[in-house]
């Protein structure tokens, strides 16, 4: 006899599994319980996640900014090449800029990781996009074969320019000597209006890539971008970390690590993003090891919400 | 009804924010948050159901 049987039989000493029911019987059709239950679910689980559900947004893309924002585009893209853009002053996990991380004394987490990403801003988002095209423009070859000074003298030159144009146009920049510059912030500018530049950015070196990296920190590096964010409420200093966009209820269990960056000193903070994940890792221990911190762990004594959840168990007591 | 879907509808529209100095939260998220409070109270002081005793 197997085991299962002989627990059975066990069980079953007085005979009770083998006694004929005698109680009452009804129909039970489970195949029909299923199907309601699957189609009723199926419609509210539909028609609340279409009504409630996380709002569509339309995607801000490359393509979507040149044509919405040119200026601030042909900006960005020279900031790429001169090399003064963010994430050409980010440091790691991008590049190597001197005292671009965020540090605590000795403390440098930032570095930790080492340059993961290497990002030439110049070359991967402005140079090599335009090397892709078709007819690339003829002043590419003035720019590899100038020298960095030179680079350096025209990207600045073009992006003071820039500045002073009226209503920061190109088309009514002050002339000068920018050197290739203008034609190729406005090739790129060309390729993105296009939407050419999203799948080269996207694409690059592989025929399948879902790496959105260089776009999203080109799109970044731009004004645009950061002013659509402000718009809808969803920056740091806005407790944007707990925001959906519109009315959608967004992430508010992140309420404490998002309060932290609207108080001083972390809220002007050069380094606020290292001092706010110490404080939320100081305060994840305490919560850790509250059964054993004096006071701390005497709370619901003091405030004992637990009489109130047992009160039948503690009347009886 | 109407009054209904209007307001289904603002959920896509300019988020409604509601701020006291440094402090400020969006109304979805705190509709949220008192219908969790909510819940906790009502979790406290509603009796546990009863149901059948097993015999």
């Amino acid at each position: 006899m197997s085991t299962t049987n002989l627990r059975a039989s066990r069980a079953d000493k007085d005979g009770l599994a083998r006694r004929p029911w005698r109680g009452t019987v009804r129909e039970y059709d489970l195949f029909k319980e299923l199907t309601v239950a699957l189609v009723v679910m199926g419609i509210i689980t539909l028609g609340l996640s279409a009504v409630f559900g996380s709002p569509d947004e339309p995607s801000v893309t490359l393509k979507s900014w040149a044509i919405a924002a040119p200026a601030d585009f042909v900006a960005t893209a020279t900031a790429e090449l001169g090399g003064t853009s963010e994430t050409a002053g980010y440091g790691p996990p991008y590049n190597k800029t001197a005292d671009a991380t965020q540090t605590l004394g000795p403390l440098d987490l930032q570095s930790f990781s080492g340059v993961q990403l290497p990002i030439d801003t110049a070359n991967d988002l402005v140079i090599d996009p335009l090397t892709t095209l078709n007819s690339p423009p003829p002043e590419l070859a003035d720019w590899v074969t100038a020298s960095d000074a030179q680079r350096t003298t025209w990207t600045t030159a073009y992006s003071d320019a820039l500045t002073k144009a009226t209503d920061n146009d190109p088309a009514n920049v002050a002339a000068g000597d920018y050197g290739p510059v203008p034609v190729l912030t406005d090739s790129l500018l060309t390729t993105a209006k296009q939407g050419a530049l999203d799948g080269v950015l996207t694409a690059k070196d592989k025929f399948y890539n879902f790496d959105y990296t260089r776009g999203t920190l080109f799109l970044g590096d731009g004004a645009y971008f950061g002013d659509l964010a402000t718009a809808q409420h969803l920056t740091g200093d806005q407790w944007g970390m707990m925001n959906e966009t519109g009315n959608t209820p967004g992430q508010s269990w992140l309420w404490l690590f998002s309060f932290w960056y609207q108080v001083e000193p972390f809220a002007s903070a050069p380094n606020a993003d290292l001092l706010v994940v110490l404080m939320m890792l100081v305060l994840s221990v305490l919560l850790t090891l509250v059964p054993f911190i004096p006071g701390l762990r005497d709370i619901p004594r003091w405030i004992p919400v637990h009489r109130l959840i047992w009160r039948d168990y503690y009347r009886r007591r | 009804m109407h009054d209904f879907v209007s307001i289904l509808a603002s959920l896509d529209s300019p988020g409604i924010y509601l701020g006291w100095g440094a402090f400020q939260i969006q109304l979805g998220n705190l509709i949220v948050i008192l219908v969790m409070i909510l819940l906790f109270v009502l979790a406290l002081f509603l009796p546990f159901p009863s149901g059948r005793k097993r015999k």
